[in-house]
């Protein structure tokens, strides 16, 4: 028996799909697949996967990565990307298998891609308050915990934040706190925006990659 | 440029994943190589219509002919619904994501009739005018199956064509026909004058109705030389090479019915006296034990579904049971596919069954005496006998159950309050009972649950002529079961008796309630299945604006001769063979089912079946 990792990207139709959805999509592929993948004893058996890190419902994902164990050592890891692939709705899709090489719970932080849009006002008057509220000097935001709603500042989540704008939107890079510990949803940047302006802002956000404590990529 | 629209919406509205599509299995074609684009509607949520059995047969059939592409839609829920038409995106199919005014046939499963307002609101959202008669051209045709289809008249206005029966060849019978008619340029009256010359196939258009002074039908004619006058249904009479899909549509977010489906036979032999489907679905016609093995394998296969569900109205009337699980378990255990059997008798509740059935679950049991008195069940044809109820309750206490839900109907015909308390005394002999069983669970109380639905009367069963108890009624009866509990070891609950109202007036409705239908779309109503939208209050306000009463249609009795709006539609059960079935449940006779004994009803004109079943002479 051997742990894999399992590398996929998350996008287009499932994108709109829960975690626990994307969980049992996962657990039907890898039935269909027919793959020697470990399963749960006890009344209810199905096939035995972890997740790294849960991504909201709505983002795009582009270095997923779920965990396996197969039953067969000598199973070439190609083979299982392949097989999973045929099983998979369109908008997952499997890049890559390999062994695991760091712990998921030594995840620390998300990298993320933001495009923010609005109908209500140009894209400059957008930028310019997107600018405005990022040099000011707290960024207060609702933010759900385990206790309920808390208010939390994420000025500085943001401080490094790349940013420009383009004919239609404005784009971001941000890499937040993500993990067991602190999770920062890029999100709570785009509530900021929307109530402070009064303004509606669709947002496309990608999550783009994952490090551990050493700001390695996960691996 | 829907796909465009619905980026910026989707994320504000709950479960967004079952408005985009993409799901495993899902067919997409080329829409310039095809001839004829379906829209498949279930006037429902996504969730429930992915859960239908019907649909995922004629989606799959329709796909498999290259000339077809066959899309579904869905009722968006009421939070999407609010930002289509704030966005101004039109109803669209998942597949293409292209609005359903696009396709040659817009076709509508009706499944129960408070999901008419969702068929409207639907056509509407699609910006597809709602009548027939507005819809002029050789395309939208708005066609209709289904149980719900046996009494068309509600919706006749609404509808061109509905397909009476079994679906598999007339639906595309008349899709050819439609192709033909499109190349050859010809009008949709020709087209539609031609398809009712089909087997199984009803254009209400065709025909004219006239009422007597006191809203009863006088006459019923065709209007046309040559249009039937009785339309017979369609019966697939083998199930074994009748068509049935080898996979079906993964969905991605879940559904209520999350699992592969296999039909085992269509139809049933009990005759219980106010169940629609056992009447509209004679003759029973069962799957052979090799064809339903092979079909599963390959359901389970293609989909990579863990489970599969037997279906049918009674699977343990199946004869073959106990074979057909041994052969699924020559691959079902090594595959760790589970089996489950929902519908099953308390008579056909054998240790023999459950032993090869792995999800039964040791949670609950559940049985449909459906009345508290013998006297009534023998009214209602229903042949559960009280103490075989109590002695399987016992053996399963016995076996660590300790929860049990009993179903029940109330309103039925010729029940009184005694019938009525027979139901909470039922519930407290199941109680005793478990304190009976010697190796019952120990430091566990039992748990017994009754549940009621108000009853209601159905076409094409012997009580289409009854009565519905008025909704004060109900309550009364109602209170009377809850007086009558004597333990908190029972709990009791019921069905809103407001929506089985609305239920009886649809049911045995007329074309008169197509206005009403109409107003009541204008007025935004849907969902009306939903108790989050269901008002009896706004729909009592709709008849009255159109001066319809509408207890003439669910707390009237109707004579024998009267002329019913659903009488010529042929489901092969005789008027005869009803009219005898009521007079007999007046004398709490019994009817014995289709394999002890054949009661003549009409479906032997079908000429296979359970009709010609060779019967073990039952002594
Ligand atoms: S004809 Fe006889 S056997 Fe056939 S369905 Fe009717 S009652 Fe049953």
């Amino acid at each position: 028996m051997k742990n894999v990792r399992v590398w996929f990207k998350k996008d287009d139709e499932c994108r709109y799909i829960s975690h626990l959805d994307l969980n049992r999509v996962m657990i039907r592929a890898i039935q269909k697949s027919r793959l020697p993948v470990w399963r749960t004893e006890g009344f209810n058996v199905h096939p035995y996967i972890t997740f790294s890190l849960p991504l909201s419902l709505g983002f795009r994902g582009e270095r997923e990565s779920m965990d396996m164990r197969i039953l067969d050592d000598k199973l070439k890891l190609d083979v299982i990307k392949v097989e999973l692939n045929k099983c998979l709705p369109h908008g997952l899709e499997v890049f890559d298998v390999t062994e695991p090489k760091i712990k998921s719970g030594a995840i620390n932080s998300a990298k993320f891609k933001m495009r923010l849009s609005t109908d209500d006002i140009s894209v400059e008057e957008l930028y310019s308050k997107f600018q405005e509220i990022l040099s000011s000097d707290e960024i207060l935001v609702d933010k759900k915990t385990k206790k309920g709603i808390k208010k939390i500042d994420i000025k500085e989540y943001f401080k490094d934040a790349k940013h420009y704008d383009t004919d239609h939107d404005i784009v971001v890079r941000v890499t937040l706190p993500a993990g067991s510990t602190t999770n920062i949803n890029p999100t709570l940047l785009v509530n900021a925006l929307q109530e402070k302006y009064a303004i509606e802002v669709y947002y496309d956000i990608t999550r783009v990659d994952v490090f551990d404590t050493e700001g390695r990529p996960f691996e | 440029m829907i796909k465009s629209k619905l980026e910026k919406i989707l994320l504000k509205v709950q479960k967004p994943g079952k408005y985009v599509g993409g799901e495993l299995n899902a067919v997409i074609k080329n829409k310039d190589e095809v001839d004829v684009r379906f829209a498949f509607c279930f006037p429902d949520t996504y969730e429930i219509g992915m859960s239908h059995l019907g649909m995922k047969i004629l989606y799959s059939l329709f796909n498999s002919k290259p000339y077809i592409w066959c899309e579904r839609v869905f009722a968006p829920w009421i939070d999407m619904e609010e930002q289509m038409v704030k966005n101004d995106i039109p109803l669209y199919a998942l597949e293409s994501m292209d609005p359903i005014s696009e396709f040659d046939f817009i076709g509508f499963t009706l499944q129960y009739e408070l999901s008419y307002t969702n068929v409207l609101n639907m056509l509407k959202l699609g910006n597809v005018p709602l009548k027939s008669s507005e819809r002029t051209e050789l395309k939208n045709i708005v066609v209709a199956g289904g149980p719900c289809a046996c009494n068309p008249e509600p919706i006749a206005d609404i509808v061109d064509i509905f397909f009476i029966g079994d679906g598999e060849e007339v639906d595309l019978e008349v899709i050819e026909l439609f192709r033909e008619c499109k190349k050859s340029g010809k009008s949709k009256e020709e087209f539609l004058y031609l398809a009712s010359q089909i087997k199984g196939v009803y254009v209400p258009a065709l025909y004219d109705v006239t009422y007597n002074e006191d809203g009863t039908i006088k006459s019923f004619t065709s209007k046309r030389e040559g249009v039937p006058e009785k339309i017979e249904k369609r019966v697939m009479m083998d199930m074994d090479k009748s068509y049935y899909p080898d996979n079906f549509v993964v969905p991605n977010v879940e559904i209520v019915h999350d699992r592969a489906v296999e039909e085992i036979f269509r139809g049933c032999i009990r005759g219980c006296r106010f169940c629609q489907a056992g009447f509209l679905y004679r003759p029973v016609r069962e799957k052979s034990v090799d064809c339903i093995n092979e079909q599963c394998h390959a359901l389970c296969r293609n989909t990579g579904y863990d489970e599969i569900s037997l279906s049918s109205l009674s699977s343990s009337d199946y004869t073959q049971i106990v074979p057909l699980l041994e052969k699924l378990s020559e691959w079902s255990v090594d595959e760790n596919v589970s089996l489950s059997l929902p519908s099953l008798r308390v008579d056909g509740f054998s240790e023999d069954i459950l032993s090869k059935i792995k999800s039964v679950r040791k949670s609950g049991l559940t049985f449909a005496p459906e009345a508290g008195t013998q006297r009534l069940r023998d009214v209602i044809n229903k042949n559960v006998k009280e103490d075989e109820l109590l002695d399987t309750c016992l053996v399963a206490f016995d076996g660590g159950y300790s929860t049990v839900k009993l179903y029940f109907m109330i309103g039925l015909p010729t029940e009184t309050l005694d019938d009525v308390k027979g139901i909470a005394e039922l519930g407290q002999k199941v109680v005793n009972t478990f304190y009976k069983a010697e190796n019952r669970p120990k430091g566990k109380g039992v748990r017994v649950t009754l549940s009621s639905s108000s009853f209601v009367p159905k076409p094409f069963t012997p009580f289409q002529w009854e009565p519905q108890d008025s909704i004060e009624t109900i309550h009364t009866k109602q209170a009377h079961i809850r007086e009558n509990l004597t333990t908190k070891k029972i709990s009791y609950n019921y069905h809103d008796a407001d929506t089985s109202f609305m239920e009886a007036v649809f049911a045995r409705g007329d074309r008169k309630l197509n206005e009403v239908l109409i107003k009541a779309c204008e007025k935004g109503m849907h969902f009306d299945g939903w108790s989050d939208c269901f008002s009896l209050k706004k729909w009592l306000e709709v008849f009255d604006e159109c001066g319809i009463d509408p207890h003439f249609y669910a707390n009237r009795r109707r004579s024998f001769d009267e002329i019913l709006p659903w009488d010529h539609i042929d489901y092969s059960v005789t008027k005869e063979f009803l009219i005898n079935e009521c007079k007999k449940a007046y004398e709490n006779e019994t009817t014995p089912h289709c394999r002890e004994k054949c009661s003549n009803c009409g479906a032997m004109k079908h000429k296979g079946g359970v009709c010609f079943e060779k019967r073990s002479c039952m002594v």
